[in-house]
């Protein structure tokens, strides 16, 4: 264990990260990209990227106090220093998602009531699932479901956004490239720190594997609103810009392409990439994936 | 930050800029740039003597204790920040912290401490260990101006004076970590006096409470002073000194 913590320093943190892949950086990105301007100009292009960005804060703030939440409760020195570099990640994350919505026409006066508007509340209640473990000082369920159910699924919506992104929207894309190798850090501290704390508690399983179906049957709802429900101005964001020249020609990820496909299919895709990834990460940790109710 | 004029700014855009994620790397990345724990590499580092030795051992794991009491309420107040500019500023001091804590184990296991938790066990002041205690305990009273108080401003001070005062006659390597140890601590004593003096302009009432908390604290810290600098050897006439920095500088914040 010892050896891996000491991958997780703060000395390797300061080097890789502010001083390695956001050197020259300014909220994430580089310091001359803008939003394209037909996206913050035609209200249905605006309004889609306020609705998707909008989600990305509310799960960041959640992993911001999660992460901050377990410092306290880590059983020793390198896990808390490893999640203090987190709680400054996921502040960044909450800080760029946030600046993002500012360079989308919400203004700091309207920036809560256009997050309580838009926030999915599914995803809302996903956070309160994970915060409730983190309250009570549950280390072993805080760290699973942050670092890998939390962390699991932020990892591929990020890597699905940058892919529809990178053609259209370099300075999202750029946002969402910083994120996500936040995010790789955070994944394998999770796999390789709980795997060990399960081994040595065992009886834990259970009640940690009921948390993740809860999450996750949250975590699916989510999708399923954000692709069906939200299906029609989905559909109209993407002829506007494709009319206006304005959408990705390609963006094929996991196989599909995501300029071509239908709703269903992106739900499905991102759908079956996150609990693939949460079959594999789990099983690292010696936990067994718990499918959900399916979401009505 | 050449530029940077804290004073030509609206108090919504002073908070924006100064408790971001890209003001504190700028601010840090000055300081600990090419250097590793805190530590500019080819310091000379003499042997020290034994009694010396044990001595710095001593003041190190008390420094971790301190330290880790940061670390664990700055992260605890992430949670409790009454707006998304303290959230994020708190989350750099929690960084900040852990750093220090990390830079500190890292120098005691340069002095050939083979296990530095264990040592900090058996070193740790019993005081400075109640005031660990009672900080977390206004932590998860979830009582922002008190736990900001007794952090950012009654530890933050404590630590700054101790430091200062330890800078002055450290060996080369110690210096240089204790060095950008106080430049944060700055920075977050700022952040402490700045929040609570904007939030008792309004609030005028809670200054009695925080006076209550400074009160029960303050014989802590002045206990702390106390006792390890007599285990340290420093003479009666001197020890005073220490104590009597750390009081005028807390109320020269005038909070209370």
């Amino acid at each position: 264990m010892a050896d891996f913590l000491s991958q997780y320093s703060i000395q390797r943190w300061l080097e890789m990260c502010p001083q390695g892949y956001l050197e020259n950086t300014v909220y994430g990105h580089s310091p001359e990209l803008r939003e394209p301007e037909l996206v913050v100009e035609n209200e249905t292009l605006r309004e889609e990227s306020i609705r998707t960005t909008v989600q990305l804060v509310v799960g960041e703030r959640c992993a911001l106090a999660a992460s901050s939440g377990l410092v306290n409760a880590a059983p020793d020195f390198p896990s808390k220093r490893f999640l203090a570099t987190q709680t400054l990640d996921e502040a960044r994350h909450v800080e760029i998602f946030t600046r993002r919505l500012f360079d989308l026409g919400v203004t700091e006066d309207n920036l809560e009531s256009t997050i309580d508007n838009y926030a999915n509340p599914h995803l809302v209640k996903f956070a309160e699932v994970l915060l409730e473990k983190v309250d009570s000082g549950d280390f072993i369920a805080g760290v699973v479901g942050q670092n890998i159910v939390l962390e699991g699924m932020a990892f591929s919506v990020f890597e699905m956004l940058e892919a529809v992104s990178k053609q259209v929207n370099p300075k999202f894309a750029e946002t969402l490239s910083g994120t996500i190798a936040d995010e790789r850090r955070h994944v394998g501290f999770g796999e390789n720190r709980i795997g060990s704390l399960i081994r040595e508690h065992p009886e834990r399983k259970a009640d940690v594997e009921r948390m993740q179906a809860e999450m996750t049957y949250h975590m699916l709802a989510t999708f399923s609103e954000a692709f069906q429900g939200n299906a029609a101005a989905t559909e109209e964001a993407r002829s506007i810009a494709a009319a206006e020249g304005a959408g990705p020609e390609t963006a094929v990820w996991h196989g599909t392409d995501l300029a071509a496909a239908s709703p269903e299919d992106m739900e499905a895709v991102l759908a079956d990439t996150v609990l693939g990834e949460f079959k594999t990460r789990l099983g690292r940790i010696g936990l067994e994936y718990q499918s959900p109710p399916v979401p009505a | 930050m050449a530029d940077f004029d804290p004073h030509a700014m609206a108090e919504e855009e002073f908070l924006e800029e100064v408790h971001s994620f890209d003001f504190w790397f700028q601010a840090v990345d000055g300081y600990l740039r090419d250097r590793s724990y805190g530590q500019v590499e080819g310091t000379p580092d003499p042997l020290m003597e034994d009694g010396e030795r044990e001595v710095l051992i001593t003041t190190l794991c008390n420094y971790c204790v301190a330290e880790t009491a940061a670390l664990d309420a700055s992260s605890g107040l992430v949670r409790l920040a009454p707006n998304r500019h303290a959230k994020i500023f708190l989350a750099t001091q929690v960084v900040d912290e852990a750093r220090h804590l990390e830079v500190f184990l890292h120098r005691m296991k340069e002095l050939g401490v083979v296990d530095p938790e264990g040592e900090i066990e058996r070193r740790a002041n019993p005081n400075l260990l109640r005031f660990k205690k009672r900080l977390l305990e206004l932590v998860d009273d979830r009582d922002w101006d008190s736990a900001v108080f007794a952090q950012n401003v009654i530890l933050e001070t404590m630590e700054f004076t101790a430091f200062k005062a330890h800078l002055e006659g450290a060996d080369p390597v110690t210096g240089e970590v204790l060095d950008g140890v106080i430049k944060d601590e700055r920075r977050h004593l700022g952040f402490g006096e700045n929040d609570l003096g904007r939030r008792l302009v309004t609030m005028p009432e809670n200054r009695s409470r925080l006076a209550e908390v400074r009160a029960e604290l303050d014989e802590l810290v002045l206990r702390t002073f106390e006792e390890v600098q007599q285990s340290a050897g420093v003479e009666p006439s001197q020890r005073l000194t220490l104590g009597r920095e750390y009081i005028e500088a807390v109320e020269r914040l005038g909070l209370t």
